[in-house]
């Protein structure tokens, strides 16, 4: 597995957002090179091995103990709380090819409910499948309009990453 | 002396009356509840009950006969649950089990703040102006007519729970009525009485207590005094000694004071004679607590006495073989009580299991708690997980010294209020030794990060913990899926 991706990320803290890179650093498990506003900081996650369970990290020369929030949508650091957001940028810039109409699971999970049959008409944009995962239901729609020619998942079956759903002609 | 005595308590107490048993050879019996299952307390006992009783570890016949049982020959309540309870006292005499605590008689004089009151009042010495109320007389024109000879700000107060839960302060006549009615029944739940009493508000005050120590010949002495001034909804939350806000003579003439009073009631064990300090520095007693309390280790920090040890020997019917010229009173020591509970959501109960649960360390520096990691916080009792003392030459280094055992104090899992006390303590007029009753009042708790370096480095790590998360390094939720969700769709799996 290539283990080189540059995430580029928009992540708030509080009111106030950065534009950040991330990349991991070559032959240095749980080291990354991370550049913010034009600077570039060293960034070494000792636990990296449990993602879940991280509570302390070093920033350059610079060690924090903090408690993440389980969804990272809050974070305490130094007897404040903060609320977060992190955004894909890079991600958000990859569209669907528009015109494909095989819709591929987007993140793995449970199949919760097909909110469509065999041979049916759906418009683009209209919820087609709704897809449990991270705790949450996640409403996949259809990328295009047209007919549903075939459906490859049930409900309660779980997919993994890019497996085909189901296909719109 | 004692061969094995029961703890009729739990949490981090329980743990605390361990130790000394530990040390001083004396086998140890805990109680537990379901919940409680995970305590230290029951870990570190030699021998361990569940309590069936619904009203768990305030249930004399149960408490008594575990006693019986396991062949128990001395009990030692803590603080609330049994403790201040004579009847309970006298059953346990009649059993031929030694109660560690004032005899019943003694109890019984204490018990009622009005009446203690009374009798301090008769020997010559201040206490709030108060009017009792007549049981059982409710009716609106009586109440407005006793809280007239007062006038307001006034406070109602249950006769048995003294300042403690239940207190309420009136500022208008248009609020007595609701507010007596409210005290009343509050006061019916958590003291099982509800003869309530009107007190003139002292305010802004300082609270101060004077621990004693006195054995059965009437041999007294004190171990200095502890300010608990700094309250969140009439619970202490920090509690020193020496009192920042005394001078030398007013601190000779309180522990004077304070001995004369325990005196008065023929007090016998380990005390606390409790003051309000009014804004010219008068004193005025309030009532005498004959039992351990929370902030008892703040005294035994600056006096170097075991008083729990103290407590159990002086039961046991040994001289207490000091003077007061015995007690040496050093540097200055403080406590936080640190609760689970959450400061950002106010301060509800935060139980739940610790998954992290690092202690400060270093040189005087002390914890009492029942928490490590993999016990579960109980929801059904209060939030107090752990008591933290600290001790400096100074008021300075003491505070010093608890900043940074405060920045060492981790607990992951739950939520606790060490955030709110970090602030404290870096407080400008608190770091002075310049506060009173009022001081959480105008607290603001700040939440506003203002070190740049640190919000960026902190942008930095986030990104970087949500890298790690992601798949092969790539997120797992992306972007225009997150787009895609409908708030009222997520839930948690079944």
């Amino acid at each position: 597995v290539e283990n080189n991706t540059m995430n580029k990320l928009m992540v708030t803290i509080d009111d106030k957002a950065f534009e950040i890179e991330v990349s991991p650093q070559r032959g240095s498990a749980g080291e990354y090179v991370v550049t913010l506003d034009g600077q570039s900081l060293h960034v070494y996650v000792p636990d990296y091995a449990t993602p879940e369970a991280v509570d302390w990290m070093i920033v350059d020369n610079r060690p924090y103990e903090l408690i993440l929030g389980p969804d990272l949508r809050s974070v305490q650091l130094e007897g404040l709380r903060h609320t977060i957001q992190v955004r894909d940028k890079e991600i958000r810039s990859v569209r669907p090819a528009s015109g494909d109409g095989r819709l591929k699971a987007p993140i793995p999970g449970l199949i919760a409910r097909i909110n469509v049959e065999l041979e049916q008409a759906v418009e683009a944009g209209q919820t087609v499948v709704v897809l449990e995962a991270m705790k949450m239901e996640n409403e996949i729609r259809a990328p295009k309009s047209g007919i549903v020619r075939q459906i490859h998942v049930k409900p309660g079956q779980t997919v993994i990453l890019s497996e085909a759903l189901l296909e719109i002609e | 002396m004692f061969k094995k005595l029961l703890i009729a308590n739990r949490g981090e107490i329980a743990v605390r009356i361990i130790r000394t048993c530990r040390e001083m050879g004396i086998a140890t019996v805990a109680l537990y509840t379901l919940a409680d299952r995970d305590s230290l307390h029951v870990r570190l006992a030699d021998e361990a009950m569940l309590l069936h009783s619904p009203q768990r570890y305030g249930d004399a016949d149960e408490v008594l006969a575990v006693a019986k049982q396991l062949g128990a020959d001395a009990i030692h309540p803590g603080y609330g649950f049994l403790a201040e309870e004579a009847d309970f006292a006298e059953r346990c005499a009649q059993e031929g089990i030694t109660f560690v605590g004032p005899s019943a008689a003694v109890t019984r004089s204490l018990r009622n703040k009005v009446q203690a009151m009374d009798t301090v009042k008769q020997a010559g010495y201040s206490v709030p102006v108060y009017v009792e109320l007549e049981e059982g007389k409710l009716d609106e024109s009586y109440l407005l007519e006793r809280a007239e000879e007062l006038g307001y700000p006034l406070v109602v107060k249950s006769a048995i729970g003294g300042r403690g839960r239940g207190a309420r302060v009136v500022m208008k006549a248009a609020r007595l009525m609701e507010t007596v009615e409210a005290a009343r029944r509050e006061a019916k739940l958590i003291y099982g009485d509800d003869h309530m009493y009107l007190e003139r508000s002292i305010a802004p005050s300082h609270y101060v207590v004077v621990q004693v120590l006195a054995d059965a010949d009437g041999n007294m002495v004190h171990l200095g005094e502890r300010e608990g001034s700094l309250l969140r909804h009439n619970q202490k939350l920090i509690e020193e000694s020496p009192a920042p806000s005394l001078t030398n003579e007013q601190r000779q003439e309180l522990w004077a004071t304070a001995l004369d009073i325990a005196h008065l009631f023929r007090f016998q064990n380990a005390g606390s004679v409790e003051f309000l300090v009014d804004g010219t520095g008068n004193f005025h007693f309030t009532e005498l607590k004959g039992r351990i309390q929370i902030e008892h280790a703040v005294s035994e920090m600056v006096s170097d006495v075991d008083i729990v040890r103290e407590q159990i020997r002086i039961a046991a019917g040994e001289a207490l073989g000091r003077t007061q010229a015995d007690i040496r009173l050093n540097g200055w020591a403080m406590q936080c009580r640190i609760n689970a509970e959450d400061p950002w959501n106010d301060y509800l109960p935060s139980p739940g299991l610790i998954t992290r649960f690092r202690l400060p360390q270093g040189p005087d520096v002390r914890i009492d708690t029942y928490g490590y990691v993999g016990c579960e916080i109980p929801q059904r009792y209060d939030p107090l997980l752990a008591n933290l003392i600290v001790k400096g030459d100074s008021r300075e280094s003491c505070v010093q010294r608890m900043r940074r055992a405060l920045q060492e104090f981790r607990i992951v899992g739950v939520q606790t209020n060490l955030p709110l006390h970090m602030q404290i303590l870096h407080d400008e007029a608190f770091a002075a030794g310049k506060y009173d009753t009022r001081f959480l009042n105008n607290f603001r708790f700040e939440t506003i990060c203002r070190d740049e370096t640190v919000r960026r480095d902190l942008a930095a790590m986030v990104a970087v913990a949500y890298a790690l998360r992601g798949h092969n390094g790539k997120p797992q939720v992306p972007e225009r899926i997150q787009t895609g969700w409908h708030r009222s769709a997520r839930r948690l799996p079944v």
